[in-house]
């Protein structure tokens, strides 16, 4: 059966439509979540409120459409939610720092790594709206479109904000990571 | 930035992507088949919801076989969705011709505020999600106060499938905040009513030109979130009014005057 038929059957109860379809997307909801949260276990909390959430309201839900963006979205604002709440932010800051997760295809301490990891941490310290644009378009592979399904908004906005995160991204690695920009610079040159 | 620099960028974030080390995915999808298939009963409709239904309604069959009591059954006042059972009006026995207050005596400025909330009633409410979250769940516009002036956005957002999606709006006391200063539901037409018993003061009043009623009292309140839950959120008063599809209900401890003004000044967030 395809996506739009098993969230018909879905829609009208049936749970055994619902699992393919928890399959399927479970991974790219976990890891949204993660990036967002930076703990594997809020994430997999997170994860498993995400399809719960759309269960309950997949009666609202145009079966023409991808579900991709509308699971990422509710995962996006759970996790906003989750965020808010100072104590089990810290939490997760802690852990996140500690467990932080880390390029780790790159082995050694190559001129490579230390940028992958420069920038890395540059993204981390982005605000979250500008995280969140910057997690969805190149660590999620969400075209323009579906990153504009997912934040509710039109895809010039999308756009926007995504010039406007590279541009805080490269202020934030102009400022903490010089070495980055200037060896950018010089290649262009 | 230039676009060479602003592609060059871009690959660099791809490629820190591709090479991200995620923590294994867990199984989500068992755990959430577990959680959702022992609930083959109807969703949002309990065991203790049936029986309560139940019950209920055999008793209220009863009441209707006795004449006095199904007059007194059948007089309720419907706003919206809401239906209130007002109390009996059985006079006091030493009512006729002493001072005592009428048990309608609409309310005043001066009543007495009642003692406000327990926020642990908070943590018990299924469905908290976000204001934006909440206006993606819902057909309608979610509007919110603009008096007074300095109010701001709700604390917490609840929705609650209760056949139609309810909204609940909570404002924390600013002063204390482990007080609830007031809430604000949205419940749609086709909801399943929520009904208030034996409110102790009623009173007719107006927002925006429509009926409304201002009741104060004990009463439950039933919010439905997959188990019958009686509770409230804030031992005060209740205005009521409906405008279109849509039956609001103030909680607060504030008098009518003010509550009146706060309703009227519901606006959509820009």
């Amino acid at each position: 059966m395809d996506e739009p038929t098993l969230i018909r059957h879905a829609a009208n109860g049936d749970a055994s439509a619902w699992e393919p379809l928890v399959q399927t997307h479970q991974q790219v909801v976990f890891r949204l979540a993660y990036l967002l949260l930076g703990d594997p276990d809020d994430a997999e909390d997170i994860a498993q409120e995400t399809f719960l959430r759309a269960w309950n309201h997949l009666k609202r839900f145009d079966s023409t459409r991808p579900l991709k963006p509308w699971l990422l979205s509710i995962t996006a604002n759970l996790s906003r939610n989750r965020r808010r709440s100072a104590g089990r932010y810290l939490a997760a800051l802690t852990r996140a720092f500690r467990d932080e997760p880390a390029p780790a295809s790159v082995e050694d301490k190559s001129t490579e790594y230390m940028e992958a990891n420069d920038l890395w941490k540059a993204v981390q310290n982005l605000k979250e709206p500008d995280q969140q644009v910057v997690y969805l378009r190149y660590f999620m592979d969400l075209s323009v479109a579906e990153t504009a399904a997912v934040l509710q908004v039109a895809e010039g906005t999308v756009k926007s904000r995504l010039s406007r995160a590279l541009e805080k991204l490269r202020a934030i690695i102009k400022q903490g990571f010089p070495v980055f920009i200037e060896e950018h610079e010089g290649r262009e040159s | 930035m230039s676009e060479s620099e602003r592609e060059l960028l871009e690959q660099r974030l791809i490629s820190i992507a591709e090479g991200l080390d995620y923590p294994r995915t867990p199984d989500i999808a068992t755990a959430v088949m577990t959680r959702i298939r022992p609930s083959t009963r109807p969703r949002f409709i309990s065991r203790k919801l049936a029986w309560s239904l139940a019950i209920m309604l055999v008793l209220v069959s009863s009441l209707l076989s006795i004449p006095t009591a199904r007059a007194a059954i059948i007089e309720f006042i419907q706003i919206g969705i809401i239906r209130i059972f007002p109390r009996p009006t059985e006079p006091p026995i030493d009512a006729i011709g002493t001072a005592t207050p009428d048990p309608i005596t609409p309310m005043t400025a001066t009543a007495s505020l009642p003692s406000a909330t327990f926020i642990p009633a908070l943590s018990l409410i299924a469905g908290e999600t976000t204001f934006e979250e909440a206006q993606q769940i819902v057909s309608y516009s979610i509007l919110v106060p603009t008096y007074p002036p300095d109010l701001g956005q709700p604390d917490y957002v609840f929705v609650q499938d209760t056949a139609g999606a309810m909204t609940i709006l909570v404002w924390l006391d600013p002063r204390q905040s482990d007080q609830v200063l007031m809430s604000l539901h949205f419940i749609p037409q086709g909801s399943w009513a929520v009904e208030k018993a034996e409110p102790q003061i009623l009173e007719e009043t107006d927002v925006n030109g429509q009926r409304a009623i201002w009741a104060t009292g004990p009463y439950p309140l039933r919010l439905y979130n997959g188990d019958l839950d009686f509770t409230r959120l804030i031992d005060g008063h209740v205005l009521i009014w409906a405008d279109g599809d849509i039956t609001y209900r103030l909680e607060t401890g504030l008098p009518l005057e003010e509550a009146i003004k706060i309703a009227e000044s519901l606006q959509p967030i820009p």
